[in-house]
């Protein structure tokens, strides 16, 4: 018991200080410039940086579903591309290049089906037919990044989508996917701490033999978080796409590695949804900070503050490696019958 | 080269053995079921865009082997995806899951430039001069290839982080840094494009037996070494019979001595040194000087589809190169001569890699059909 | 107690069940009288938790019958014997670690209200069970399992089971992992349970524990039934005869040679195990050239640790290991495999040989540094395919195939490999860690000769086994291991197997028959 309080401890320890190092690191800058912090951090830069977490925090969520259940799906970023793109295709078949409002979310919810779809298939290969974890998640991934600018080049002649539709913001100048998405995270947190399903989730991933002599079918519950966890990584780029208002499909596309941040986010978040979501928070805020910086006039390279998240993240994965994996994550389970 | 010379001849001797190996012919029976059931998947997929699927296969076959300036292309594709899938190999065999290579490679390419356009104006300007710049050139590949690698092998090691994912995060943050560079400190101001200065014209491979600028027989030559070399590590040395058993079956290798976690960083080194090997060819014989890398290609990506199809095998890696070096060298045909959208290219490496994930499909599939209906 | 209307709550008749060749149960009868305590008596590999495997639906039998309350059944995985009223409780707890008392409890079979887990409904349950057999869980609840000590998640299972309703517990060794206070408590519980009118099937190979539990106990030999006493009716003496069998297997065969100079010292080791917990409490001894030194002892009490403490493979807590007279106690496992120093690993089939490989690569598995299969890094293939062809024909491996793979041997010819490799090392001290597990008669005489010539060539050996027959037959001093300390050390041509299973389970011999004085609170030395 002293194990797991000592590694908790440290957790937050080594959490804080992250945020500390950022935060100073922050008014450093802000100092050295001569520009005062509130110009920095406004209510603009809030609402922005939540924007941009929502599509990572739906990706985080999924991922972490499927992790807690005892399979990995490295193929959120994968999942993210489909889900941006059948966005972006299913907005310009329904309305144009000006849909309507009713049509972006509609284009959203036909791109969240989309993805559950051909989620369904992958998790088949995964648990059906034992495919490997990682090599598979990598292969989505590709998939996504040829498929969907090859589709984009079929229907409009080039890897990017024209001007489409971006949704209306509704309650404090915020997107109705962010509401959405603080909902989504909340219901998930009780699902998955409060239900039967949630304890079938993690017994799955942590002793799928347990689950299965009590009962659960711990395939069905692989099953169905898989399919979730593409279905919420779908949705994400959805989401992402809804915000941007247009598809670009050129050089990593515009998930831009979204959806990898997404799992480390939740292993930041160490599997807890909410965490996760304050993970992806975080991550959003760094990717606005660019802006940001640019907007008051601190001359850093973009491409350079771009590259904060993913230093982070090594920091905080190799800071924080022993985040605890379930135990059974990567292998495949046969019941006894 | 005559050590290189028996290298190659045992590592074919151990290819032509394997060959009688029931598992061996398995994996390649799944490496050709993987390719040929994307490239059918593409095939469909051109004829529910509208276009002839014939015409697009012939294309295919026309760009990649069609004319001599079609194969110096596949050619000239398929050192990079050889080197960057020997590259995946190692890590891969010892179990490691470097999916950093695209990033390694990068580091790599960018360090030859950036040594040698440093250094030219230091060295005089004749052939000496510049075999001198390409030697250091590709040493600074080489170790920054390594450490590059060696980094995320030391945090898996001794920090307990995935591998996968610092990797792929390395991957992001040198596109990322190396542009900025190629962009600021080095960026050509005479030049139009986001790139860095020229090469000095006394650095490049002398283009022998294939007219084509970018393909050189040094660099068809510094593969099959690094091929061979590679292969004669893993299968004739104790480092790589160390390196080899760790991927295979942890705790017999640490029984055996070896220590689990020091491998891990010697692994990673050494799949980031024929990555960075890989960046210095891709700058001295290719390009000539080095671009944004957001616009180079995935060649550091597809090359774990490439040893993934070789089954990591160093050996296997050469026809699996060639296959890609073929597909890509058809995607430059087809985006001249062809309105089907090059990307497709892209999406059949994606299902090659995903078919190559899941023997268990093929072995059902073989039973079914009654084919190899003798195996369990 | 004798109300012998009702039908037996089990009833297993002429079960057998094969491994390939191996018959782990031969033609067993077993029955559980409804409200009594069963114990299923016998050493490591008698066949015990295969018979028990076999009633809660693990394996399937290839003959005889099961009943349950009088009516046949057949269980094809624990689930049905869980909906029969069958319950075991496993040596490794099926228990999800991270999540808390009452969240293993009712998985599976949570009260929902609204959706949402029923806690309170759940609590008020689990309360009452726990009221009823004066059981503490309830104390915890919301505590990770992970955290409670293991007499502790003993008792969440045991609760687990009767949540979903069993009536007949079947207990694999449970006072394996137990402290001697925790062991009390769960015979007070199983007391309880029976009491209660619940029929509980108790595995063990500690016969006093039996004795005092069990209503009737079962003696398991080599997969056969050997009798049913009552326990009132028995002797630890009779157990022990039964358990062990009177005739004795092998003669001790006679040294011929007088041990040399000390190669192996060990002095004052301390070892943690995997969880940081101590394993080894400081451990002496000295084995000498031409000295077998046996360790005796039942799995788990720090032999493991303390092997992989002179191997090189986990380092050690303090204390030190001498070879030959130098301290070796920091050098790596590769030095001392080099200094000479062969290990015949505890487990063949994840350590002592890589699964894929053929046997020729299979063959140079801890040779890769040494000459002459090395050479400045470089291997020389037709050395290691000579000393493959060398070792399995001197030790007689079947398939004689150089090629085939490791996973195409029996577990006997495996073995043999395996030690003809190490002993193909030329050490001086030899590791032989459980060598004749799971291996076929014939090629445990022959590993057992093969030690013994190795003594006779003035090797150093440490064998451990849980073995009694092997430790006496090899050994030339026997140590036996308690709770990470040697206990005692005893001649093993004077020490009976009696002797040595008390000691086993940690009580001290009356008159000392070793060679130290015990002290009060340390290990004796050997």
């Amino acid at each position: 018991m002293s194990l797991t309080e000592y590694t908790g401890r440290k957790r937050v320890r080594i959490g804080a200080l992250a945020l500390v190092v950022l935060i100073v690191g922050g008014a450093g800058l802000t100092v050295r410039s001569g520009i005062a912090l509130d110009r920095l951090f406004t209510a603009g830069f809030a609402t922005r940086s939540v924007e941009m977490a929502t599509p990572i925090a739906l990706a985080a969520i999924g991922g972490l579903y499927a992790e807690k259940s005892g399979v990995f799906n490295i193929g959120l970023e994968g999942f993210m591309i489909f889900g941006a793109f059948s966005a972006a295709a299913s907005m310009y078949a329904l309305g144009g290049t000006s849909p309507t409002q009713g049509q972006v979310w509609l284009a959203v919810a036909v791109s969240a089906v989309i993805s559950t779809l051909i989620t369904v298939a992958f998790a088949v290969l995964l648990i059906r037919y034992e495919a490997d974890q990682i090599v598979a998640g990598l292969a989505v991934w590709f998939i996504g990044l040829g498929f969907a600018p090859f589709t984009a080049a079929i229907i409009w002649g080039s890897r990017s989508s024209p001007g489409l539709a971006s949704v209306n913001s509704v309650a404090f100048g915020q997107s109705p996917f962010v509401i959405l998405t603080v909902l989504i995270v909340l219901a998930s947190w009780v699902v998955l701490y409060r239900t039967r399903y949630g304890y079938w989730v993690q017994a799955a991933g942590e002793n799928p033999e347990a689950l299965d002599t009590a009962g659960v079918d711990v395939t069905r519950v692989r099953y169905a978080t898989v399919i979730f966890s593409g279905a919420m990584a779908g949705l994400g780029g959805a989401v992402l796409l809804a915000h941007a208002g247009n598809f670009v499909g050129i050089g990593d596309t515009m998930v831009e590695g979204r959806g990898w941040i997404g799992i480390v986010a939740y292993l930041f978040g160490n599997y807890n949804p909410i965490g996760a979501a304050g993970a992806a928070l975080l991550f959003g805020a760094l990717d606005m900070l660019n802006v940001q910086f640019q907007t008051v006039g601190i001359e850093v390279s973009a491409r350079l503050v771009n590259l904060l998240p993913y230093v982070a993240v090594i920091i905080v994965l190799s800071a924080w490696g022993k985040t605890r994996m379930p135990s059974s994550v990567g292998e495949s389970y046969e019941s006894e019958d | 080269m005559s050590g290189d010379d028996d290298g190659l001849r045992g590592a074919l001797d151990r290819a032509a053995a394997y060959m009688l190996d029931a598992t061996v012919l398995e994996r390649i029976g799944i490496a050709i079921a993987s390719t040929a059931l994307a490239l059918c998947i593409g095939l469909l997929i051109v004829a529910a865009a509208g276009h002839n699927p014939l015409l697009f296969a012939n294309q295919l076959v026309i760009g990649s082997f069609g004319s001599e300036r079609a194969v110096a292309r596949t050619l000239t594709f398929s050192v990079l995806f050889v080197l960057a899938g020997i590259a995946v190999a190692i890590a891969f065999r010892a179990g490691v899951f470097n999916i950093g290579v695209q990033g390694q490679f990068i580091v790599g390419g960018f360090a030859t430039v950036a040594s040698i356009v440093s250094l030219a104006p230091y060295l005089p300007d004749g052939t000496v001069g510049g075999i001198v710049l390409m030697l250091v050139g590709t040493l600074a590949a080489v170790v920054a290839g390594g450490l590059y690698a060696a980094l995320p092998g030391v945090l898996k090691a001794y920090g307990d982080a995935n591998e996968i994912i610092t990797t792929i995060m390395l991957n992001f943050i040198a596109i990322g840094f190396v542009g900025w560079l190629v962009a600021g400190r080095f960026s050509d101001p005479e030049a139009t494009a986001t790139r860095t200065e020229r090469l000095p014209d006394n650095v490049g491979f002398p283009s022998v037996v294939f007219d084509d600028p970018n393909l050189s027989i040094v660099g068809i030559g510094a593969t099959i070494a690094v091929v061979a070399l590679i292969a004669v590590i893993m299968t004739r040395t104790s480092f790589g019979y160390d390196m080899v058993t760790s991927g295979h079956q942890e705790s017999a290798a640490t029984y055996s001595g070896v220590d689990a976690k020091r491998m891990i960083v010697s692994t990673m080194t050494l799949s980031g040194m024929v990555a960075g090997l890989t960046g210095a060819i891709f700058a001295i014989m290719i390009q000539g000087y080095f671009t944004d890398p957001s616009g180079i290609g995935n060649y550091g990506f597809d090359a774990i589809a490439v040893s993934l199809l070789a089954a990591n095998n160093p050996v296997g890696v050469v026809p699996a190169g060639l296959l890609f070096g073929g597909l890509e060298s058809a995607g430059s045909h087809i985006q001249i001569n062809s309105d089907v959208p090059v990307q497709l290219i892209d999406g059949i490496v994606g299902l090659v890699v995903l078919f190559v994930a899941v023997p268990e499909l093929f072995r059902m599939m073989a039973q079914r059909t009654g084919l190899g209906g003798d195996r369990e | 107690m004798t109300a012998r209307k009702t039908p037996p709550a089990v009833r297993l008749e002429s079960i057998t069940k094969r491994f390939g060749d191996v018959v782990a149960n031969d033609d067993v009868d077993f029955t559980l009288e409804r409200g009594s305590i069963h114990a299923l008596l016998g050493e490591n590999g008698s066949g015990k938790t295969t018979l028990m495997s076999v009633l809660y639906g693990l394996y399937d039998q290839d003959e005889g019958t099961i009943s349950v309350d009088g009516k046949p059944r057949t269980f094809d995985s624990p689930r049905d014997a869980m909906r029969a009223g069958v319950g075991m409780i496993h040596q490794h707890f099926q228990l999800v670690k991270p999540m808390t008392v009452l969240q293993n409890i009712v998985l599976g079979h949570e009260p929902t209200d609204n959706g949402l887990v029923d806690e309170s409904a759940a609590r008020a349950e689990i309360e009452e069970i726990c009221s009823r057999y004066d059981f503490d869980v309830d104390q915890y609840l919301d505590t990770p399992v992970e955290e409670l000590d293991l007499g502790a998640q003993q008792r969440v299972e045991i609760i687990k089971s009767l949540y979903r309703g069993a009536e007949i517990l079947i207990l694999d060794e449970p006072t394996a992992v137990l402290t001697p206070q925790e062991v009390e408590r769960l015979m007070d519980v199983m007391n309880d349970l029976r009491e209660d009118g619940h029929s509980l099937i108790f595995i063990s190979h500690k016969l006093d524990e039996a004795l005092t539990i069990a209503d009737e106990i079962t003696v398991l030999r080599d997969g056969e039934a050997i009798d049913t006493v009552r326990a009132e009716e028995t002797t630890e003496q009779d157990l022990a005869r039964m358990m062990v069998g009177r005739e004795v297997l092998f003669d001790r065969l006679e040294r011929e040679t007088v041990p040399g100079e000390p190669a192996l010292e060990v002095d004052g080791l301390r070892m943690h195990g995997d969880r940081g917990q101590e394993q080894v409490s400081s451990v002496d001894f000295t084995v000498r050239e031409g000295e077998i030194l046996g360790i005796a002892g039942v799995q788990g009490n720090g032999q493991s640790e303390l092997v992989e403490g002179i191997t090189g493979l986990r380092s050690v807590a303090s204390g030190s290991v001498r070879f030959r007279g130098s301290d070796i106690t920091g050098t790596s496992r590769r030095d001392r495999i080099e200094d000479g120093i062969a290990y015949i690993p505890e487990d063949r089939q994840t350590e002592g040989l890589v699964q894929e490989y053929s046997l020729v690569r299979n063959a140079l598995l801890g040779n890769q540094t040494i000459e002459p299969y090395a050479n400045g890094g470089m291997l020389d293939w037709t050395a290691v395919r000579d000393h493959a062809e060398e070792i399995i024909q001197e030790f007689d491996v079947h398939p004689p195939d150089a090629d085939a793979g490791a996973t195409s041997l029996s577990g006997g010819n495996q073995q043999k490999f395996i030690v003809g490799r190490e002993i193909g090392h030329d050490p001086d001290v030899m590791v032989a860690s459980h060598p004749t597990r799971g291996v076929d008669i014939g090629s445990i005489e022959f590993i057992h000769n093969r030690l013994i010539e190795l003594r006779a060539e003035g090797l150093a050996i440490v064998v451990v086994s849980s073995k009694l027959e092997e430790i006496q037959k090899l050994a030339d001093r026997i140590a036996v291991m308690y709770e990470g300390e040697f206990i005692d050390v005893v001649d093993p041509e004077t020490v009976t197997e009696e002797e040595l299973g008390l000691l086993m389970t940690g009580q001290r011999l009356e008159d000392e028959e070793g060679t130290g004085e015990s002290e009060s609170d340390r290990g004796v030395q050997a």
